[in-house]
C-alpha cells in the first residue's frame, strides 16, 4: 500500500485539528461531569472551577431524596427503567418476526409493507399526540406503563424492523432451504437458524430502541399527567422548573445520572451500535 | 437506515406465504396501526373541527374555520420560517463538521482508531440532557462561553444568548450540532472505508494533492450517502423537539418556535386541537413528500 508521506506540517494541522474536534465534542460533557461535583456557590466562582477545588456529592445527594410534590425523583427512574426494558423486548419479539416475513417471504403487499416501514419512520411525533391523547382517554391509557410502552414501541418498531431485515438479509438463504430439506418448519428456520446468527442484529437493535425509550420526551409528558407515573425526559422537566431552578449541580447530577446508562451501553456495545447503523455496508 | 447497496443473498424467494406473512407482521401492524396511523387519520378529521378542549360545549364541524385561521396566523408563518432556518444551518454545520471529524479521524495513525467510539458520546446523549448542559454553558451569569468570550475580549460585558432572538437561535443550532455532528462522522467514514485503495494510490501517484483528492476522488464516491443522510437529517430535524424546548421553550417571544413547537403549542397550552391538529396535516404533507424523495434515492444504485 502507498502511502502519501506526511510533511511536518500536515502534522502539526492534523494534530491541531484533532485536539480542537476532541475539546469540541468532550469539554461539554467533562463540564457537567465537573459542575454535578460543584457546590452551589463553587458554580458561581469567577474564574470558572475546571475542576472542583472542594469537590461535593452534594448535588448528587439532592437528586437521591429530592422530591416533585410528593413525588421522589428517584421514581423516575424507575418508571423509565420498567418502560425502556419493556419497550426492548416487545419490539425485538414485533420486530424479529416481521423482519423474518420480509426477508424470506413473498407475499401479497410486500413492497407496500416495506414502503410503509420507511414511511413511518418520518412521522412528526408531535402530530399524533393530541388524538394520541383523546384515544388514550377514552381507553384509559392515559398514566399507565401499558400505555407508554405501548406507545415507545410502535414508535421505535419501524426502525427496528428494518434494522433486523438488513441483518436477516446478509444469511445466506441456502441455510433456509437445507433446513427445509431436513424437515425443518419455517418457525424452526427462525428459532434455530436465523435467531442465533442474528445476534449482533438483536442486540444493536434492542440498545437503539432502548434509546428511543429512554430519550422520548413528548409521549410521557402528554400521555401521563400523574407525576409519580413520569419519565426521566418529562420529569426532569418538573423537576427543574420549580423548586430545584438554577441549582445548576443538581442539574448537572441529574444530566448525569440520565446519560450514564446510555452512555455505558454505548462503551459496551459500541461495536454492534456502529456495525447496525451502517449494518455491513463495508465488509462483504 | 441502510444506506448502502449490499450484496443481497435473497434476490429470490422461497415461496409464497400470505397467511404466515399476515401472522408474522401482524403485532407490528396493530402496534403501528393504533400508535401512527389511527391517530394520523383522527387527526386529518379533528382539522375539520372547532375543537377547543376547554369548551366542550363549542365543538362543532366546521371544516374551513381551521384553513382560514392558519391563513391569517403570522405566527404559523413565523414558525414555518424559524424552521427553515434552524434545519438548513443545523444540517449544513453537522455536514461540514462530520466530514472534517471524518477525515481527520481516517488521517489518524491506527492507534488512535479508538478515538471514534469516544467521539460518537455527544449522539447517545439523550436530548433533554443536552438542552439541560448548553442551557447552562449559555447562560447569562454563570455560563462558560461568555466566561471565554469575555476572557478573550471578543465581547465587553455578558450576553444573554438565550433571551435574545438571533442568539438564542444560534444557541440552540450549535447544541444541536454538537449532538449531530457524530452521526455524519460514522457514515461519511463507513461510506469512505468502501473507497477502493488502488484509487487512491493511482490518485497519490499522479501525484495530485489532498485537496484535490478530496474532491474528484473522495467526495465523488460518497456522494450518495451524503445526500442520503442529509435528506434523513433534513427530516429530523424538523421533528426537533426536546433540545429547543428545554434550551428557551421556544422563546424569547417566538425567536425559536419551530413548527413542532408551534404545533405542540397551540395544543397544549392553548388546546386548540382543531387548528394543531390542521397545521400538523399540513407537516405531515411536507414530510411525505420528502419521504418519498428519500425512498427513491435510497433506491437508486449508489
Amino acid at each position: 500500500m502507498v502511502r502519501r508521506k506526511r510533511s511536518i506540517g500536515w502534522n502539526i494541522l492534523l494534530g491541531a485539528a484533532s485536539l480542537v474536534i476532541i475539546g469540541w465534542t468532550l469539554f461539554p460533557v467533562f463540564w457537567m461531569l465537573s459542575t454535578s461535583f460543584k457546590n452551589p456557590t463553587a458554580v458561581y466562582a469567577n474564574p470558572p472551577e475546571i475542576i472542583p477545588k472542594e469537590p461535593s456529592a452534594a448535588g448528587y445527594q439532592r437528586i437521591a431524596t429530592g422530591t416533585v410534590g410528593y413525588t421522589p425523583i428517584s421514581r423516575f427512574f424507575l418508571n423509565s427503567g420498567i418502560v425502556a426494558l419493556a419497550t426492548v423486548i416487545i419490539a425485538i419479539i414485533a420486530a424479529l418476526l416481521a423482519s423474518y416475513a420480509l426477508s424470506r417471504l413473498k407475499f401479497a403487499f410486500r413492497k407496500g409493507v416495506m414502503i410503509g416501514v420507511l414511511v413511518t419512520q418520518m412521522f412528526p411525533l408531535v402530530v399524533l399526540l393530541t388524538p394520541l391523547y383523546i384515544l388514550y382517554f377514552r381507553i384509559h391509557l392515559i398514566n399507565t406503563y401499558q400505555g407508554l410502552v405501548l406507545a415507545f414501541t410502535a414508535f421505535t418498531l419501524p426502525f427496528c424492523i428494518w434494522m433486523l431485515k438488513s441483518f436477516a438479509d446478509t444469511i445466506p438463504q441456502e441455510l433456509d432451504e437445507a433446513a427445509i430439506i431436513d424437515g425443518c418448519t419455517r418457525m424452526g428456520i427462525l428459532r434455530q437458524i436465523l435467531i442465533p446468527l442474528l445476534v449482533p442484529g438483536i442486540i444493536a437493535t434492542g440498545v437503539f430502541s432502548f434509546l428511543d425509550a429512554w430519550n422520548n420526551l413528548l409521549f410521557p409528558m402528554t400521555l401521563t399527567t400523574d407525576i409519580s407515573m413520569k419519565t426521566l425526559p418529562p420529569g426532569m422537566i418538573m423537576a427543574f422548573g420549580g423548586e430545584f431552578k438554577h441549582d445548576w449541580g443538581g442539574m448537572m447530577a441529574a444530566s448525569v445520572l440520565v446519560a450514564l446508562p446510555v452512555v455505558l451501553i454505548l462503551v459496551f456495545l459500541q461495536r454492534y451500535l456502529v456495525e447496525g447503523l451502517t449494518a455491513g455496508s463495508i465488509k462483504e | 437506515m441502510f444506506l448502502f447497496k449490499r450484496k443481497l443473498y435473497n434476490s429470490y424467494r422461497i415461496d409464497t406465504n400470505n397467511k404466515l406473512a399476515a401472522a408474522l407482521l401482524g403485532p407490528s401492524i396493530l402496534f403501528v396501526g393504533i400508535i401512527s396511523l389511527y391517530p394520523l387519520i383522527y387527526s386529518v378529521y379533528l382539522s375539520l373541527f372547532n375543537y377547543q378542549l376547554t369548551r366542550p360545549d363549542k365543538i362543532r364541524f366546521a371544516p374551513l374555520n381551521n384553513i382560514r385561521k392558519l391563513l391569517q396566523d403570522e405566527l404559523f408563518f413565523r414558525s414555518l420560517l424559524n424552521t427553515l432556518i434552524f434545519t438548513v444551518i443545523t444540517v449544513a454545520a453537522g455536514l461540514i463538521l462530520g466530514m472534517v471529524m471524518a477525515l481527520v479521524l481516517e488521517e489518524l495513525p491506527k492507534r488512535f482508531s479508538k478515538l471514534r467510539g469516544v467521539l460518537i458520546m455527544p449522539w447517545v446523549i439523550p436530548g433533554i440532557v443536552v438542552g439541560y448542559l448548553f442551557m447552562y454553558i449559555f447562560d447569562t451569569n454563570v455560563g462558560i462561553v461568555n466566561y471565554i468570550f469575555l476572557s478573550l475580549g471578543l465581547i465587553q460585558k455578558r450576553l444573554p444568548w438565550l433571551m435574545r432572538d438571533n442568539l438564542a437561535m444560534a444557541s440552540v443550532i450549535i447544541a444541536n450540532v454538537w449532538n449531530q455532528a457524530p452521526f455524519y462522522m460514522l457514515m461519511f467514514t463507513a461510506a469512505m472505508k468502501g473507497i477502493p485503495e488502488s484509487i487512491r494510490e493511482a490518485a497519490y501517484a499522479e501525484g495530485t494533492s489532498r485537496w484535490n483528492e478530496f474532491f474528484q476522488v473522495t467526495l465523488p464516491h460518497i456522494k450518495g450517502v451524503v445526500v442520503i443522510t442529509s435528506l434523513l437529517q433534513i427530516i429530523r430535524n424538523f421533528n426537533n423537539f426536546p433540545i429547543i424546548f428545554t434550551m428557551t421553550g421556544g422563546g424569547p417571544a417566538h425567536a425559536t418556535t419551530t413548527s413542532v413547537l408551534y404545533i405542540y403549542k397551540v395544543a397544549f397550552d392553548q388546546f386548540d386541537m382543531g387548528y394543531a391538529s390542521l397545521i400538523g396535516i399540513f407537516w405531515v404533507i411536507i414530510l411525505m413528500i420528502l419521504s418519498v424523495i428519500y425512498i427513491r434515492l435510497l433506491n437508486k444504485d449508489y
